[in-house]
């Protein structure tokens, strides 16, 4: 009812109410501006006190903008033999990776099944696996820890990568968009002679591309960005990049110059890849919470 | 479909299986064998260089429960203070979350780019979350305190070292870096509210509280009660907040009960008690991400129909 009586309104009449309603909207504005300002402050900081030289971090009154903008802080920390911020980014990049690639695959070729065939046991072997999420993790940590000094793999990539792996989240997404693929299309390929093989990645492989995506790039955030398990199996030139940023400040306990350059190292290419992909990375963020539908 | 023969289909049968297999093997060595091995290693005394180990049952588990010795008082003391953390974080969480969405709920110029602002933090790992809020509360040369001293009414203060007040660069921090989790969720659920709920209750006179508290509040409940499960779940999981910014101090006051178990087993070697621990904490936590699990059927429920 509303709308019509607005639509029957003289154009001058509604371009003032749009304006007003503007107006209305203003306060709401200059909030959302304060807290984007408080929540980007951080951040800029970090970056201001990067490049500063060290007396100027400390500095009063406060230098907003770097007063003598330098990359000595960058230099130093990829000159001090201790740091090794090459290597630990790769090990970072090169675990997160194998770690998506692995987990989406078997994410994929197990929830096929589940989702897609008929046999013994379906259900029982699904709801084991699924129950495990419940598990809390603080439970795998000494075991996992033991096992990794059993299996030799202190300090290795693989103590990185494996425990992690075989995690039922991924096979729970995965099974519910296999769920949703209609079964004309497979039906047609079986006739046709294709087997299950053919089938998943033909037929299925083509409509999982978004959920996969979003996985992998949601797996590889949560392998770089672990904290509690490569603190305490990987040391020296072995650590991740994230980790490896706090015990080698530890080294600079009172230079927050180079601190800051070490964890805007360890942040601007996520960062980054955060502005390019920010539809994934929320997608994924709440894929693992709910899909609203 | 006649020239399939019987053996063929013997190997058909098989391939479910097949594709079940690697996941398989994986999940009983990383996950299955772990939990009996955590509980075997928590009823013997654990030395990682000796051939043979001893059991002892459950004393490790009555030395929690103890009063007088040191596991109980500082399996507790950290017990409390991760509590103490989560009594305080969820709540934040769950209200600042909801009013972020809320305040992005209608269209408005630059909506998307607020969105993602908020939403940044997120993605820093806790590591460079906890060097940064470290560096803002430094005690004398830090930002937050550098603008306390402008303020007429305040002034420094040494919040790192000083008791209770450590909690703020933690708690203020965590809300910073994963507030912006939450409002997603608040966003995507706000999104499903339909509009014609809204024009029903202006039409009935109702103003913008009323419209909160009938309609948005009561829609939102399914994600309100999610968010809280999880953020609850992670709040309880406190680790590297503490250890970067605090370093669980000043006297271990803010040491959480993870921080604590990784000391019990990393420090001092003891991963038979650290084991035990993390199994009572564990039991603890069930109750907890069994809820969750819970919330998660429901889904898996409404996504089969």
């Amino acid at each position: 009812m509303a709308t019509v009586s607005r639509a029957q309104e003289p154009s001058a009449a509604r371009g003032r109410r749009r304006l007003n309603a503007q107006f209305r909207e203003l306060p709401r504005f200059l909030l959302l501006c304060l807290l984007a300002v408080i929540f980007l402050a951080p951040i800029y900081w970090m970056l201001s006190t990067s490049f500063k030289p060290e007396s100027d971090t400390v500095a009063r009154p406060v230098q907003w903008i770097p007063a003598r903008p330098t990359l000595q802080n960058y230099q130093e920390i990829f000159a001090s033999p201790n740091a090794r911020f090459v290597r630990w980014t790769w090990n970072s990049l090169f675990t997160a990776g194998v770690f998506s690639l692995v987990t989406v695959l078997l994410s994929v070729v197990t929830a096929y099944p589940l989702a897609r065939m008929r046999f013994p046991g379906r259900n029982a072997w699904f709801w084991f696996i699924l129950s495990s999420m419940m598990i809390p993790g603080v439970i795998f940590l000494i075991p996992h820890y033991l096992m990794m000094i059993r299996f030799n793999w202190i300090d290795t990539y693989h103590a990185l990568i494996w425990p992690g792996v075989p995690g039922v989240f991924g096979i729970f997404l995965m099974r519910q968009f296999f769920l949703s693929i209609p079964r004309e299309l497979e039906e047609a390929a079986r006739l046709d002679g294709a087997n299950s093989w053919q089938i998943l990645w033909r037929i299925h492989a083509p409509f999982l591309i978004a959920p996969m995506a979003t996985l992998a790039l949601f797996n590889f955030m949560a392998s770089w960005n672990n904290y509690v398990w490569p603190l305490f199996v990987v040391h020296g030139e072995m650590q991740t990049l994230p980790v490896a940023i706090t015990s080698f400040s530890s080294r600079y306990w009172t230079s927050y110059g180079k601190l800051m350059a070490g964890a805007a190292i360890a942040s601007v290419p996520i960062l980054i890849a955060f502005l390019f992909a920010q539809r994934y990375f929320i997608r994924g963020m709440s894929l693992t919470g709910l899909k609203d539908d | 479909m006649t020239r399939r023969r019987p053996s063929r289909f013997g190997a058909r049968a098989l391939t479910p299986y097949l594709y079940l297999l690697p996941h398989a093997i994986l999940f009983l060595i990383f996950i299955v064998y772990p939990v009996g091995f955590g509980l075997y290693v928590s009823l013997h005394r654990w030395n990682i260089l000796a051939d043979e180990q001893v059991f002892v049952g459950l004393q490790f588990y009555q030395r929690i429960f103890t009063p007088g010795t040191p596991q109980f008082q500082f399996f507790w003391k950290t017990m409390l203070n991760t509590l103490l953390f989560v009594a305080v974080s969820v709540p934040l969480l769950i209200v600042c979350a909801l009013g972020l969405a809320l305040l992005l709920q209608k269209p408005i110029f630059g909506r998307n780019v607020f969105r993602t602002i908020f939403f940044l933090p997120t993605i820093l790992a806790v590591s460079v979350m906890g060097i940064l809020w470290k560096w803002l509360f430094e005690n004398r040369t830090g930002l937050v305190n550098i603008l306390l001293e402008a303020l007429p009414f305040a002034k420094a203060l040494p919040f790192l070292t000083t008791v209770g007040w450590a909690w703020v660069p933690i708690i203020v921090g965590t809300v910073w870096w994963t507030v912006g989790f939450n409002m997603i969720l608040y966003s995507a659920a706000l999104n499903n509210i339909p509009k014609s709920y809204y024009e029903a209750a202006e039409l009935d006179g109702a103003g913008s509280w009323n419209q909160f508290r009938f309609i948005t509040w009561p829609m939102l409940s399914p994600v309100t009660l999610f968010a809280a499960v999880t953020t609850t779940i992670g709040s309880f999981q406190l680790f590297g907040q503490s250890q970067v910014i605090t370093a669980g101090g000043p006297l271990r006051t803010t040491q959480s009960v993870m921080m604590y178990i990784t000391e019990e087993a990393f420090t001092n070697f003891q991963f038979s008690s650290a084991a035990a621990m993390s199994f009572t904490f564990g039991l603890l936590l069930l109750i907890v991400t069994a809820f969750q699990f819970r919330l998660m059927i429901r889904d898996l429920g409404r996504g089969n129909a």
